[in-house]
């Protein structure tokens, strides 16, 4: 994404995962911040023992690498005119504020395309720029209510449950990278830009596109199930193993794994239908085959009989997974008041132009990059800029 | 038909069962022309995924149907040298070849990008096995809820206290997902510089990156973060609460203390409200299982839609938990545009769900469903490679292409195999909210 310009007016995940993509891959990603206290998530943890530190955030840390950090007051007017100097320059301009806010600051699509007509201009919402429920708020546990992917997922007899990390949040960022990239790919053969108007809700529902056709072709829904025989996430001795083994093959091969070839035998629990019944049965034999069993050799003799059985690595055991190791695929941060961190690096691997590891910039550290080098400021106005408590 | 981004664009698409095909659907429906490749010998595994288990039942499945709009769909048998040489011809007229196979699948055939750049100089080549294309765990066998396992992800996830969940299926769109932006940064680079490259997707990393937070929380402290139910690190109340109704439930989630003012003004000041243990979100959070049964009793006396609308008529964050046939009828998702009405045969006409982002120069629309079993042979054969007629019966009777599949057994018509699989699906019904 070399020579890629883009304007960065997003806080919190979804946003500024979309421009941590674009970013990571070589675009020049001017971070838009409010003086004083700057994206949101610099305020959230996690923190270094639990100490809040707007440069220590975790969350900011992971997802603003090789972004540059400007400050600017766009509830002032020169701010927003700044601003618009800066769309002048720009390839794309992405957003996640509530759609009200970008027209309340004069800054609609309409006024930035004439001022730009080549711009790609992404805004990531809730629930999109249009539509009854457009202004109302929204969490990622909310999105996960509305989506119906939160119905159908926990134990039957207790509440819906969502899972641990901010799924939905991160989805909407990467479908505001897939089609910002595509739009800039259709400007550069075009000449045309375009607005871009991601919906977080239904992002996230693509990621069950199957059950309304279910609903629909079918009529049925489905409850919530927990999970259980053939689905499994199991304890062993030193973790947890995890399997989806829904074939006649997979039962034989975990006959084999167990070492049990009787089980095949056994008339109750010939077809997968009666094995479902026998869930328990079932489950109750793999428990205690697993309780002395070490995860990584259950994992290898399981692969070995091509079984789709795999390890669930709690966080630690992430870290130290050997493939992963073996692929390079944590990143290091090397972070002035942060220190040596590590996360997540490239989410694909691209032959010949490689992700770059980088780090997330200080509230404002580019101000003077920006303002002095690119729009040409002086020294002078930019003091009285800070002054004005407009930088 | 008004322009699509990615027009012009020609993939070469390999790819079946779920993550692969999630990525050239998102890529097809932003214009490009995906040709779509099975085999009468193997199908693509997703049509097997809750199809039915009558005569065209590979062409039922919901799954299937959902993830292959908008592309082409022929039939070609790789394991037969002919119908490798096509593949070539079909590379040499493509700009991208997507496979999410085992990496030693391609390898075997010999079509790995070494060889298929010698064909197309400036070919971009995504392979997205589980585990990625190098490492000591290159071969081994995953499907999506494995993707979703070696994440870490279901060590986070949930109820406190008890074991690990997951949704077994959230990984491989994701990683679906994750493989269309690749594509599209590949294909920007080769618009400005004009050259390819491959692509190594491990499916896992791809998912791994949506655990940056835990990852990066423990670098700094060492520590896990623990399974927190529907629960936030810092808001209160965070939860799904019970509502009229059967199986019905609403989310609600309060960010500051001035949200939580508008919530107890919004619900009439109940007295408890006003304990020192609820005015800030940290007494809150210490106090968390007691706020919760109080919220529980307040939204229990309201239907989950009432709840929304009195919450959020105040700002805070609440909505309903939709069954998918709510979602479909929900009114802001209607207003949205978002299902739109496709007709397939066989399969008849269903509302799918569309794609999930507006673009106001280049809107994206269902131009096609998916595609029957080698649907597409005679078009894209003749077509894009020139072939004749002979030719193509030639490739019909050695078994290259075909549109029936090979050693398809049925055993019950199709109203039967419905009403079975709704047995099975309704044993999740016990469901009944615990008083």
């Amino acid at each position: 994404m070399s020579g890629t310009k883009v304007l960065d007016l997003t806080h919190y995940i979804a946003g500024p995962y979309c421009t941590k993509i674009l970013a990571d891959f070589g675009a020049e990603v001017i971070k838009v911040e409010k003086p004083g206290s700057g994206d949101v998530a610099r305020a959230m943890g996690p923190f270094p023992e639990d100490q809040p530190h707007p440069e220590k955030s975790g969350l900011f840390l992971y997802l603003n690498t090789n972004k540059k950090s400007i400050t600017l007051n766009l509830k002032s007017a020169t701010g927003v005119g700044i601003l618009k100097s800066l769309v002048k320059q720009a390839d794309i301009l992405v957003e996640n504020f509530s759609p009200r806010v970008m027209p309340s600051l004069g800054l609609d699509h309409g006024t930035l395309e004439e001022i730009n007509p080549g711009l790609v201009m992404t805004s990531i919402s809730n629930f999109g720029q249009t539509g009854p429920y457009r202004d109302y708020r929204a969490t990622d546990l909310t999105i996960w209510g509305l989506s119906g992917i939160l119905y159908e997922h926990g134990e039957p007899t207790r509440e819906p449950l969502k899972m641990g990390a901010n799924v939905s949040e991160y989805v909407a960022g990467l479908y505001g990278a897939l089609t910002t990239i595509s739009s800039l790919y259709y400007r550069d053969e075009t000449g045309v830009g375009q607005h871009v108007d991601v919906s977080i809700l239904e992002a996230f529902h693509t990621m069950q596109p199957t059950m309304t056709l279910v609903f629909s072709m079918a009529g049925f829904i489905r409850h919530r199930a927990g999970i259980h025989f053939p689905w499994g996430i199991l304890p062993c001795q030193d973790g947890y193993i995890g399997f989806f083994l829904p074939t006649q093959t997979h039962w034989e091969s975990l006959c084999a794994l167990l070492e049990m070839p009787e089980l095949r035998e056994k008339p109750e629990y010939e077809t997968p239908l009666m094995r479902e019944e026998r869930r328990d049965e079932i489950t109750a034999i793999i428990v205690s085959w697993l309780r002395d069993k070490r995860m990584e050799d259950v994992f290898h003799a399981a692969q070995e009989l091509r079984l789709p059985l795999t390890l669930v690595p709690n966080t630690k055991q992430t870290l130290e997974m050997k493939q992963l190791g073996d692929r390079g695929y944590f990143a290091g941060i090397d972070h002035p008041v942060a220190g040596k961190l590590t996360c997540p690096g490239a989410p694909f691997k691209l032959a010949e132009t490689p992700w770059q590891a980088g780090r997330a910039p200080l509230l404002g550290e580019h101000n003077e990059e920006i303002y002095g080098g690119q729009l040409g400021y002086s020294e002078e106005l930019l003091t009285k800029l800070g002054d004005e408590g407009v930088i | 038909m008004s322009a699509l981004p990615l027009q012009g664009v020609r993939i070469i698409d390999a790819c079946i069962y779920w993550a692969g095909p999630m990525a050239t659907m998102l890529l097809a429906d932003l214009g490009a022309e995906v040709v779509k490749i099975e085999s009468i010998q193997r199908l693509d595994f997703l049509r097997l995924l809750g199809g039915w288990p009558s005569a065209d039942g590979y062409e039922f499945s919901a799954a299937f149907n959902g993830t292959n709009r908008n592309k082409y769909g022929i039939t070609l048998n790789l394991n037969h040298p002919r119908g490798r040489e096509i593949f070539k011809r079909l590379v040499e007229i493509g700009d991208v070849v997507t496979e999410n196979f085992s990496p030693r699948v391609m390898e075997n055939w010999g079509l790995t990008y070494d060889a298929l750049k010698e064909i197309k100089p400036g070919l971009i080549m995504l392979s997205m096995p589980g585990f990625g294309t190098t490492g000591p765990w290159r071969n081994y066998v995953t499907f999506g809820p494995n993707v979703e396992m070696v994440s870490g992800m279901p060590t986070i996830s949930g109820y406190p206290g008890g074991e690990p969940m997951m949704t077994g299926y959230i990984a491989d769109p994701a990683a679906g997902l994750m493989g269309a932006v690749a594509v599209v940064v590949a294909l920007q680079h080769r618009h400005r510089t004009g050259k390819g490259q491959h692509i190594d997707l491990s499916q896992i990393e791809a998912f791994t990156a949506f655990m940056g937070q835990a990852i990066i929380d423990y670098s700094m402290n060492n520590r896990m973060q623990p399974r927190r139910g529907n629960r936030h690190p810092s808001m209160a109340p965070h939860g799904v609460y019970p509502c009229k109704g059967d199986d019905d439930w609403v989310t609600i989630t309060v960010s500051s203390d001035e949200e939580w003012d508008r919530l107890c003004d919004a619900t009439g000041n109940p007295s408890w409200a006003s304990e020192p243990k609820y005015t800030d979100a940290a007494s809150r959070y210490s106090n968390h299982d007691e706020l919760d049964k109080l919220m529980g009793e307040w939204t229990r006396q309201h239907d989950k839609h009432e709840v929304m609308q009195i919450l959020q008529g105040a700002g805070v964050a609440a909505a309903p938990v939709l069954s998918y046939a709510e979602f479909l009828d929900d009114a802001h998702i209607k207003d949205r545009g978002f299902f739109e009405t496709v007709t397939r045969p066989l399969t008849g006409t269903h509302p799918y769900p569309g794609f999930p982002v507006k673009l106001s120069e280049t809107p994206v629309t269902i131009r096609r469903p998916a595609p029957t079993l080698g649907q597409d042979n005679e078009y894209i054969l003749k077509n894009l490679l020139g072939m004749t007629d002979d030719e193509i019966n030639e490739l019909v009777e050695a078994e290259i292409i075909g549109t029936k599949p090979q050693g398809w057994a049925y055993s019950m018509e199709a109203d039967e195999a419905i009403s079975k699989l709704k047995d099975i699906h309704a044993r999740g019904d016990d469901s009944k909210k615990e008083t």
